[in-house]
Protein backbone atom coordinates (compact mmCIF):
# COMPACT_ATOMS: atom_id res chain seq x y z
CA UNK A 1 0.00 0.00 0.00
CA UNK A 2 1.26 3.22 -0.74
CA UNK A 3 2.47 5.75 2.02
CA UNK A 4 -0.10 8.00 3.47
CA UNK A 5 0.39 10.16 5.92
CA UNK A 6 -1.59 9.61 8.98
CA UNK A 7 -4.43 12.35 9.22
CA UNK A 8 -5.33 11.66 13.19
CA UNK A 9 -1.87 12.23 14.60
CA UNK A 10 -1.08 11.49 18.27
CA UNK A 11 -1.12 15.68 18.52
CA UNK A 12 -4.62 15.55 17.05
CA UNK A 13 -5.43 13.51 19.91
CA UNK A 14 -4.33 15.65 22.43
CA UNK A 15 -5.39 18.90 21.64
CA UNK A 16 -9.44 17.30 20.82
CA UNK A 17 -11.32 18.58 22.72
CA UNK A 18 -14.86 16.82 23.06
CA UNK A 19 -18.64 17.42 22.99
CA UNK A 20 -20.65 17.14 25.78
CA UNK A 21 -21.54 14.05 26.60
CA UNK A 22 -25.09 13.93 25.12
CA UNK A 23 -24.46 16.49 22.32
CA UNK A 24 -21.66 13.46 20.79
CA UNK A 25 -24.84 10.99 21.36
CA UNK A 26 -26.90 13.51 19.59
CA UNK A 27 -29.49 13.80 21.69
CA UNK A 28 -29.75 17.25 23.61
CA UNK A 29 -29.72 20.86 22.08
CA UNK A 30 -27.77 22.19 24.56
CA UNK A 31 -28.51 26.06 23.34
CA UNK A 32 -31.79 25.26 23.35
CA UNK A 33 -31.70 23.49 26.93
CA UNK A 34 -29.61 26.56 28.59
CA UNK A 35 -32.78 28.72 27.37
CA UNK A 36 -35.71 26.37 28.52
CA UNK A 37 -33.45 25.92 32.03
CA UNK A 38 -31.93 29.03 33.02
CA UNK A 39 -34.42 30.88 35.93
CA UNK A 40 -34.62 33.87 37.16
CA UNK A 41 -32.15 34.61 40.46
CA UNK A 42 -34.52 36.42 41.92
CA UNK A 43 -36.72 33.75 41.96
CA UNK A 44 -34.66 31.57 43.45
CA UNK A 45 -35.58 27.98 43.78
CA UNK A 46 -38.81 28.30 42.19
CA UNK A 47 -38.91 25.31 39.36
CA UNK A 48 -38.96 25.97 35.84
CA UNK A 49 -40.96 23.11 34.36
CA UNK A 50 -40.79 21.82 30.80
CA UNK A 51 -43.26 19.94 28.92
CA UNK A 52 -41.11 17.25 27.21
CA UNK A 53 -41.94 15.64 23.76
CA UNK A 54 -40.45 13.09 22.12
CA UNK A 55 -40.92 10.39 19.71
CA UNK A 56 -39.22 6.92 19.36
CA UNK A 57 -40.64 4.94 15.88
CA UNK A 58 -43.54 3.20 18.19
CA UNK A 59 -43.42 5.14 21.48
CA UNK A 60 -44.56 8.70 22.50
CA UNK A 61 -43.28 10.06 25.45
CA UNK A 62 -44.69 13.58 27.33
CA UNK A 63 -43.05 14.28 30.43
CA UNK A 64 -43.45 17.61 32.90
CA UNK A 65 -39.43 18.03 33.92
CA UNK A 66 -37.48 20.61 36.09
CA UNK A 67 -33.93 20.79 36.05
CA UNK A 68 -31.50 20.12 39.32
CA UNK A 69 -27.63 20.12 39.39
CA UNK A 70 -27.99 16.38 39.90
CA UNK A 71 -30.34 15.26 37.43
CA UNK A 72 -33.35 16.29 36.43
CA UNK A 73 -36.43 15.19 37.84
CA UNK A 74 -39.42 13.98 36.10
CA UNK A 75 -43.28 15.39 37.72
CA UNK A 76 -45.30 13.49 35.63
CA UNK A 77 -45.16 11.04 32.47
CA UNK A 78 -47.84 9.77 29.72
CA UNK A 79 -46.63 7.50 27.30
CA UNK A 80 -48.75 6.41 24.14
CA UNK A 81 -48.16 2.80 25.31
CA UNK A 82 -50.46 3.47 27.98
CA UNK A 83 -53.66 4.39 25.85
CA UNK A 84 -54.57 1.09 25.02
CA UNK A 85 -55.75 1.33 28.84
CA UNK A 86 -58.35 3.73 27.75
CA UNK A 87 -59.12 2.16 24.13
CA UNK A 88 -56.85 2.75 21.87
CA UNK A 89 -55.27 -0.08 20.61
CA UNK A 90 -53.56 1.03 17.28
CA UNK A 91 -52.02 3.86 15.67
CA UNK A 92 -50.07 4.87 18.89
CA UNK A 93 -47.73 7.30 16.84
CA UNK A 94 -49.89 9.43 14.63
CA UNK A 95 -51.40 12.79 14.92
CA UNK A 96 -53.84 11.71 17.35
CA UNK A 97 -52.22 9.47 19.31
CA UNK A 98 -50.02 12.34 20.45
CA UNK A 99 -52.80 14.57 21.48
CA UNK A 100 -54.24 11.85 23.70
CA UNK A 101 -50.98 11.34 25.03
CA UNK A 102 -50.80 15.30 25.99
CA UNK A 103 -54.01 15.09 26.63
CA UNK A 104 -53.44 12.07 29.40
CA UNK A 105 -50.37 13.77 30.90
CA UNK A 106 -51.93 17.52 31.78
CA UNK A 107 -55.11 15.80 33.52
CA UNK A 108 -52.25 13.12 35.60
CA UNK A 109 -50.49 16.46 36.30
CA UNK A 110 -53.25 18.40 37.49
CA UNK A 111 -54.84 15.49 39.62
CA UNK A 112 -51.41 15.13 41.31
CA UNK A 113 -51.63 18.47 42.19
CA UNK A 114 -55.11 18.35 43.01
CA UNK A 115 -56.08 21.12 40.25
CA UNK A 116 -58.11 18.83 38.43
CA UNK A 117 -61.30 20.54 39.15
CA UNK A 118 -60.18 24.21 38.95
CA UNK A 119 -58.75 23.65 35.37
CA UNK A 120 -60.99 21.67 33.67
CA UNK A 121 -59.56 22.77 30.00
CA UNK A 122 -61.10 22.22 26.78
CA UNK A 123 -63.24 19.56 27.19
CA UNK A 124 -64.84 19.12 23.30
CA UNK A 125 -61.58 19.69 20.88
CA UNK A 126 -62.62 21.79 18.61
CA UNK A 127 -59.38 22.41 16.96
CA UNK A 128 -59.21 26.08 17.28
CA UNK A 129 -56.67 27.90 19.87
CA UNK A 130 -57.52 27.68 23.35
CA UNK A 131 -55.58 28.94 26.36
CA UNK A 132 -56.27 28.23 29.88
CA UNK A 133 -57.91 31.26 31.63
CA UNK A 134 -56.65 31.65 35.30
CA UNK A 135 -58.65 31.03 38.13
CA UNK A 136 -59.90 32.63 41.03
CA UNK A 137 -57.77 30.62 43.47
CA UNK A 138 -54.59 29.55 42.04
CA UNK A 139 -52.72 30.38 38.61
CA UNK A 140 -52.52 27.73 36.07
CA UNK A 141 -49.83 25.21 35.99
CA UNK A 142 -47.18 26.77 33.54
CA UNK A 143 -44.39 24.70 31.28
CA UNK A 144 -42.49 25.70 28.42
CA UNK A 145 -42.90 23.07 25.09
CA UNK A 146 -39.12 21.69 24.84
CA UNK A 147 -39.32 19.33 21.40
CA UNK A 148 -35.80 18.39 21.44
CA UNK A 149 -34.02 18.04 17.96
CA UNK A 150 -37.11 17.72 15.54
CA UNK A 151 -37.75 20.22 13.05
CA UNK A 152 -40.67 22.30 13.72
CA UNK A 153 -42.59 22.30 10.75
CA UNK A 154 -46.47 23.11 10.32
CA UNK A 155 -48.23 19.73 11.01
CA UNK A 156 -45.67 18.50 13.73
CA UNK A 157 -47.39 15.57 15.69
CA UNK A 158 -45.34 17.41 18.70
CA UNK A 159 -47.90 20.01 18.11
CA UNK A 160 -50.38 17.43 18.36
CA UNK A 161 -49.30 16.70 22.09
CA UNK A 162 -49.08 20.35 22.97
CA UNK A 163 -52.29 20.65 21.52
CA UNK A 164 -53.42 17.78 23.93
CA UNK A 165 -51.61 19.41 27.05
CA UNK A 166 -53.50 22.79 26.38
CA UNK A 167 -56.75 21.31 26.13
CA UNK A 168 -56.09 19.20 29.16
CA UNK A 169 -55.66 22.43 31.55
CA UNK A 170 -51.77 23.75 31.02
CA UNK A 171 -50.66 26.74 30.06
CA UNK A 172 -48.26 26.36 27.71
CA UNK A 173 -46.99 30.00 25.73
CA UNK A 174 -47.64 29.25 22.29
CA UNK A 175 -48.90 30.32 18.56
CA UNK A 176 -50.91 28.85 16.57
CA UNK A 177 -48.72 28.99 13.62
CA UNK A 178 -47.68 25.59 13.93
CA UNK A 179 -50.69 23.32 14.45
CA UNK A 180 -52.20 21.14 11.52
CA UNK A 181 -54.53 22.92 9.52
CA UNK A 182 -52.41 26.43 9.69
CA UNK A 183 -52.77 28.44 6.17
CA UNK A 184 -54.45 25.80 4.68
CA UNK A 185 -57.16 27.27 2.42
CA UNK A 186 -56.75 31.10 2.60
CA UNK A 187 -54.19 33.44 4.28
CA UNK A 188 -52.11 32.95 7.51
CA UNK A 189 -55.03 31.82 10.30
CA UNK A 190 -55.13 28.40 11.88
CA UNK A 191 -58.39 26.48 9.95
CA UNK A 192 -59.97 24.84 12.85
CA UNK A 193 -62.21 22.07 10.56
CA UNK A 194 -58.89 20.82 9.66
CA UNK A 195 -57.37 20.81 12.81
CA UNK A 196 -60.44 19.37 14.50
CA UNK A 197 -59.83 16.34 11.48
CA UNK A 198 -56.37 15.78 12.37
CA UNK A 199 -56.75 15.59 16.24
CA UNK A 200 -59.53 12.96 15.68
CA UNK A 201 -57.79 11.00 13.47
CA UNK A 202 -59.51 12.25 9.91
CA UNK A 203 -56.52 12.31 8.05
CA UNK A 204 -55.88 8.62 9.26
CA UNK A 205 -59.34 7.91 7.87
CA UNK A 206 -59.31 9.47 4.79
CA UNK A 207 -56.36 7.52 3.44
CA UNK A 208 -58.28 4.33 4.71
CA UNK A 209 -60.91 5.31 2.58
CA UNK A 210 -58.95 6.29 -0.34
CA UNK A 211 -56.86 2.54 0.08
CA UNK A 212 -59.96 1.27 0.45
CA UNK A 213 -61.01 2.11 -3.09
CA UNK A 214 -58.03 2.54 -4.74
CA UNK A 215 -55.87 -0.24 -3.56
CA UNK A 216 -56.78 -2.92 -1.71
CA UNK A 217 -54.05 -5.34 -1.25
CA UNK A 218 -51.79 -1.65 0.16
CA UNK A 219 -54.71 -1.38 2.71
CA UNK A 220 -54.45 -5.17 3.51
CA UNK A 221 -51.00 -4.95 4.44
CA UNK A 222 -50.76 -1.16 5.94
CA UNK A 223 -53.44 -0.92 8.12
CA UNK A 224 -53.25 -4.56 9.06
CA UNK A 225 -53.42 -3.93 12.88
CA UNK A 226 -56.60 -2.18 12.11
CA UNK A 227 -58.02 -4.59 10.30
CA UNK A 228 -57.30 -7.31 13.45
CA UNK A 229 -58.87 -4.77 16.08
CA UNK A 230 -61.43 -4.56 13.63
CA UNK A 231 -61.29 -0.22 13.38
CA UNK A 232 -62.90 1.34 10.51
CA UNK A 233 -62.84 4.17 8.93
CA UNK A 234 -66.01 5.88 9.79
CA UNK A 235 -65.19 4.64 13.50
CA UNK A 236 -62.64 6.51 13.70
CA UNK A 237 -63.71 9.62 15.55
CA UNK A 238 -66.08 7.76 17.78
CA UNK A 239 -63.21 5.82 19.28
CA UNK A 240 -61.17 9.16 19.69
CA UNK A 241 -63.94 10.70 21.49
CA UNK A 242 -64.13 7.75 23.91
CA UNK A 243 -60.76 7.80 24.33
CA UNK A 244 -60.73 11.15 25.52
CA UNK A 245 -63.41 10.76 27.77
CA UNK A 246 -61.79 8.01 29.55
CA UNK A 247 -58.98 9.66 29.90
CA UNK A 248 -60.39 12.68 31.73
CA UNK A 249 -62.06 9.99 33.63
CA UNK A 250 -59.32 8.27 35.18
CA UNK A 251 -55.61 9.85 34.59
CA UNK A 252 -53.72 8.28 37.23
CA UNK A 253 -50.54 6.46 36.12
CA UNK A 254 -50.95 2.70 36.73
CA UNK A 255 -47.82 1.02 38.51
CA UNK A 256 -46.87 -1.89 36.36
CA UNK A 257 -46.11 -4.83 38.15
CA UNK A 258 -42.38 -6.09 37.02
CA UNK A 259 -40.74 -9.02 38.01
CA UNK A 260 -37.28 -9.00 39.03
CA UNK A 261 -35.00 -9.07 36.55
CA UNK A 262 -33.14 -12.96 36.72
CA UNK A 263 -29.95 -13.63 36.65
CA UNK A 264 -28.15 -13.69 33.56
CA UNK A 265 -24.44 -15.91 33.11
CA UNK A 266 -21.48 -13.03 33.16
CA UNK A 267 -20.16 -13.27 29.68
CA UNK A 268 -16.85 -11.03 31.34
CA UNK A 269 -15.06 -10.33 34.48
CA UNK A 270 -16.78 -8.40 37.29
CA UNK A 271 -15.28 -5.06 38.40
CA UNK A 272 -13.49 -4.82 41.82
CA UNK A 273 -14.66 -2.72 44.09
CA UNK A 274 -11.59 -0.54 45.82
CA UNK A 275 -12.03 -2.37 48.90
CA UNK A 276 -11.60 -5.58 46.97
CA UNK A 277 -8.61 -4.02 44.69
CA UNK A 278 -6.80 -3.11 47.99
CA UNK A 279 -7.35 -6.52 49.85
CA UNK A 280 -5.78 -7.95 46.42
CA UNK A 281 -3.04 -5.97 46.69
CA UNK A 282 -1.84 -6.65 50.01
CA UNK A 283 -2.41 -10.30 49.60
CA UNK A 284 -0.41 -9.97 46.49
CA UNK A 285 2.32 -8.28 48.06
CA UNK A 286 2.25 -10.97 51.10
CA UNK A 287 2.87 -13.23 49.02
CA UNK A 288 6.09 -11.83 47.20
CA UNK A 289 7.21 -10.31 50.54
CA UNK A 290 6.94 -14.46 51.92
CA UNK A 291 8.33 -16.40 48.38
CA UNK A 292 11.07 -13.42 48.84
CA UNK A 293 11.91 -14.03 52.62
CA UNK A 294 11.88 -17.77 52.07
CA UNK A 295 14.46 -16.59 49.30
CA UNK A 296 16.97 -15.32 51.35
CA UNK A 297 16.60 -17.90 53.54
CA UNK A 298 17.46 -20.29 50.93
CA UNK A 299 20.13 -17.83 49.87
CA UNK A 300 21.71 -17.47 53.55
CA UNK B 1 1.01 53.11 18.08
CA UNK B 2 0.35 53.91 21.49
CA UNK B 3 -1.08 51.25 24.09
CA UNK B 4 -4.61 51.73 24.48
CA UNK B 5 -6.25 51.32 27.93
CA UNK B 6 -9.58 49.98 27.22
CA UNK B 7 -11.82 48.08 29.40
CA UNK B 8 -10.64 45.01 28.20
CA UNK B 9 -7.09 45.88 27.79
CA UNK B 10 -4.60 43.52 28.78
CA UNK B 11 -7.17 40.38 29.05
CA UNK B 12 -5.70 38.37 26.23
CA UNK B 13 -4.80 35.85 28.51
CA UNK B 14 -7.03 36.22 31.59
CA UNK B 15 -9.90 36.20 29.87
CA UNK B 16 -9.37 33.24 27.49
CA UNK B 17 -11.03 30.04 28.14
CA UNK B 18 -8.78 27.32 29.44
CA UNK B 19 -7.58 24.42 27.12
CA UNK B 20 -10.09 21.95 25.76
CA UNK B 21 -12.81 23.53 27.82
CA UNK B 22 -13.91 26.33 24.90
CA UNK B 23 -17.68 26.68 23.48
CA UNK B 24 -20.97 26.06 25.31
CA UNK B 25 -20.59 26.62 29.30
CA UNK B 26 -21.83 23.42 31.74
CA UNK B 27 -25.36 24.28 32.63
CA UNK B 28 -24.54 24.08 36.40
CA UNK B 29 -23.66 27.54 36.52
CA UNK B 30 -27.37 28.57 35.31
CA UNK B 31 -28.99 26.47 37.99
CA UNK B 32 -26.95 27.35 41.27
CA UNK B 33 -28.90 30.00 43.43
CA UNK B 34 -27.27 32.87 45.59
CA UNK B 35 -28.67 34.60 48.23
CA UNK B 36 -27.75 38.38 49.46
CA UNK B 37 -24.97 37.75 52.22
CA UNK B 38 -23.23 34.73 50.57
CA UNK B 39 -19.79 35.23 49.37
CA UNK B 40 -18.91 34.46 45.71
CA UNK B 41 -15.56 34.30 44.19
CA UNK B 42 -15.98 36.60 40.88
CA UNK B 43 -14.55 34.33 37.56
CA UNK B 44 -14.60 35.87 34.76
CA UNK B 45 -16.18 33.75 31.54
CA UNK B 46 -14.66 34.84 28.41
CA UNK B 47 -17.57 33.34 26.55
CA UNK B 48 -20.48 35.28 27.73
CA UNK B 49 -20.11 38.65 26.76
CA UNK B 50 -22.60 40.32 28.51
CA UNK B 51 -22.52 41.53 32.31
CA UNK B 52 -18.39 41.03 32.70
CA UNK B 53 -17.01 42.66 35.33
CA UNK B 54 -13.71 44.68 34.87
CA UNK B 55 -10.41 42.63 34.86
CA UNK B 56 -9.84 44.10 38.45
CA UNK B 57 -12.66 42.17 39.79
CA UNK B 58 -10.96 38.81 38.39
CA UNK B 59 -9.77 36.61 41.28
CA UNK B 60 -11.91 39.20 43.79
CA UNK B 61 -14.41 37.77 46.79
CA UNK B 62 -17.23 39.61 47.60
CA UNK B 63 -20.79 39.11 49.12
CA UNK B 64 -23.88 39.51 47.47
CA UNK B 65 -26.13 42.35 47.84
CA UNK B 66 -28.42 41.83 45.18
CA UNK B 67 -29.77 39.42 43.04
CA UNK B 68 -31.65 40.60 39.95
CA UNK B 69 -32.77 38.31 36.77
CA UNK B 70 -30.04 37.20 35.44
CA UNK B 71 -27.37 38.59 37.31
CA UNK B 72 -25.96 39.36 41.09
CA UNK B 73 -24.46 42.44 43.09
CA UNK B 74 -21.54 41.46 44.20
CA UNK B 75 -19.98 44.34 46.89
CA UNK B 76 -15.71 43.74 46.90
CA UNK B 77 -12.89 45.87 48.50
CA UNK B 78 -11.04 47.50 46.21
CA UNK B 79 -8.23 49.83 47.16
CA UNK B 80 -7.97 53.02 46.11
CA UNK B 81 -5.01 55.51 46.95
CA UNK B 82 -4.32 55.46 50.98
CA UNK B 83 -8.28 53.85 51.32
CA UNK B 84 -10.26 50.44 51.06
CA UNK B 85 -13.30 51.67 49.17
CA UNK B 86 -16.17 48.92 49.47
CA UNK B 87 -17.72 48.71 45.65
CA UNK B 88 -20.46 47.34 44.75
CA UNK B 89 -20.76 45.76 41.16
CA UNK B 90 -23.58 43.37 39.07
CA UNK B 91 -21.90 40.60 37.72
CA UNK B 92 -23.69 38.11 34.97
CA UNK B 93 -24.08 34.53 37.01
CA UNK B 94 -21.89 32.92 34.74
CA UNK B 95 -18.64 35.31 35.64
CA UNK B 96 -19.87 34.02 39.70
CA UNK B 97 -18.64 30.99 41.32
CA UNK B 98 -20.12 30.57 45.30
CA UNK B 99 -17.10 30.47 47.42
CA UNK B 100 -15.43 27.88 49.68
CA UNK B 101 -13.69 30.74 52.05
CA UNK B 102 -16.26 30.37 54.87
CA UNK B 103 -17.08 26.79 54.06
CA UNK B 104 -14.46 25.59 56.78
CA UNK B 105 -15.67 27.98 59.30
CA UNK B 106 -19.70 26.74 58.86
CA UNK B 107 -18.49 23.32 59.47
CA UNK B 108 -16.48 24.13 62.15
CA UNK B 109 -19.78 25.94 63.93
CA UNK B 110 -21.85 22.25 63.12
CA UNK B 111 -19.28 20.34 64.65
CA UNK B 112 -19.06 22.82 67.88
CA UNK B 113 -22.90 22.80 68.34
CA UNK B 114 -23.12 19.44 68.04
CA UNK B 115 -20.20 18.84 70.76
CA UNK B 116 -21.22 21.46 72.96
CA UNK B 117 -25.17 19.56 73.36
CA UNK B 118 -23.02 16.58 73.67
CA UNK B 119 -20.99 17.78 76.21
CA UNK B 120 -24.51 19.81 77.96
CA UNK B 121 -26.18 16.16 78.31
CA UNK B 122 -23.25 14.73 79.87
CA UNK B 123 -22.77 17.80 82.06
CA UNK B 124 -19.19 18.47 81.32
CA UNK B 125 -17.83 22.00 80.36
CA UNK B 126 -15.37 21.96 77.26
CA UNK B 127 -13.88 24.69 75.15
CA UNK B 128 -14.47 24.56 71.60
CA UNK B 129 -11.56 26.95 70.87
CA UNK B 130 -8.57 26.01 68.25
CA UNK B 131 -5.61 25.90 69.48
CA UNK B 132 -2.46 26.98 67.52
CA UNK B 133 -0.10 23.70 67.36
CA UNK B 134 2.38 24.24 69.72
CA UNK B 135 5.94 22.81 69.90
CA UNK B 136 6.69 19.53 68.82
CA UNK B 137 7.38 17.02 72.00
CA UNK B 138 10.86 15.84 73.66
CA UNK B 139 12.12 12.70 72.44
CA UNK B 140 14.53 10.16 73.13
CA UNK B 141 16.69 9.32 70.22
CA UNK B 142 16.38 5.61 69.34
CA UNK B 143 18.97 3.45 67.82
CA UNK B 144 22.02 6.07 67.49
CA UNK B 145 25.41 4.75 67.47
CA UNK B 146 27.95 6.67 68.14
CA UNK B 147 30.50 7.38 65.22
CA UNK B 148 33.97 9.92 65.90
CA UNK B 149 35.50 11.44 63.67
CA UNK B 150 39.13 12.85 63.81
CA UNK B 151 40.80 14.41 61.14
CA UNK B 152 44.12 12.47 59.73
CA UNK B 153 47.25 14.82 60.01
CA UNK B 154 48.11 15.72 56.64
CA UNK B 155 50.08 13.57 54.32
CA UNK B 156 51.99 14.90 50.97
CA UNK B 157 52.50 11.79 49.18
CA UNK B 158 49.16 10.59 48.93
CA UNK B 159 48.22 13.85 48.24
CA UNK B 160 50.36 14.79 45.11
CA UNK B 161 49.74 11.40 43.52
CA UNK B 162 46.91 12.50 41.68
CA UNK B 163 48.11 15.21 39.57
CA UNK B 164 51.76 16.22 40.66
Amino acid sequence: MAFVKAQKTKAYFKRFQVKFKRRREGKTDYRARIRLINQDKNKYNTPKYRFVVRFTNKDITAQIISASIAGDLVLAAAYSHELPRYGLEVGLTNYAAAYCTGLLLARRVLKTLEMDEEYEGNVEATGEDYSVEPADTRRPFRALLDVGLIKTTTGNRVFGALKGALDGGLDIPHSEKRFAGFGKGDGKHLDAEVHRKYIFGGHVAGYMRTLMEDEPEKYQSHFSEYIKKGVEADGIEEMYKKVHAAIRADPTAKKSEKQPPKEHKRFNLKKLSYEERKAKLIERLNAFNSVADDDDEDDE
Amino acid sequence: MPAGHGVRSRTRDLFARPFRKKGYIALTTYLRTFKVGDYVDVKVNGAIHKGMPHKFYHGRTGRVWNVTKRAIGVEINKQVGNRIIRKRIHVRVEHVQPSRCTEEFRQRKLKNDQLKAEAKAKGEVISTKRQPKGPKPGFMVEGATLETVTPIPYDVVNDLKGGY
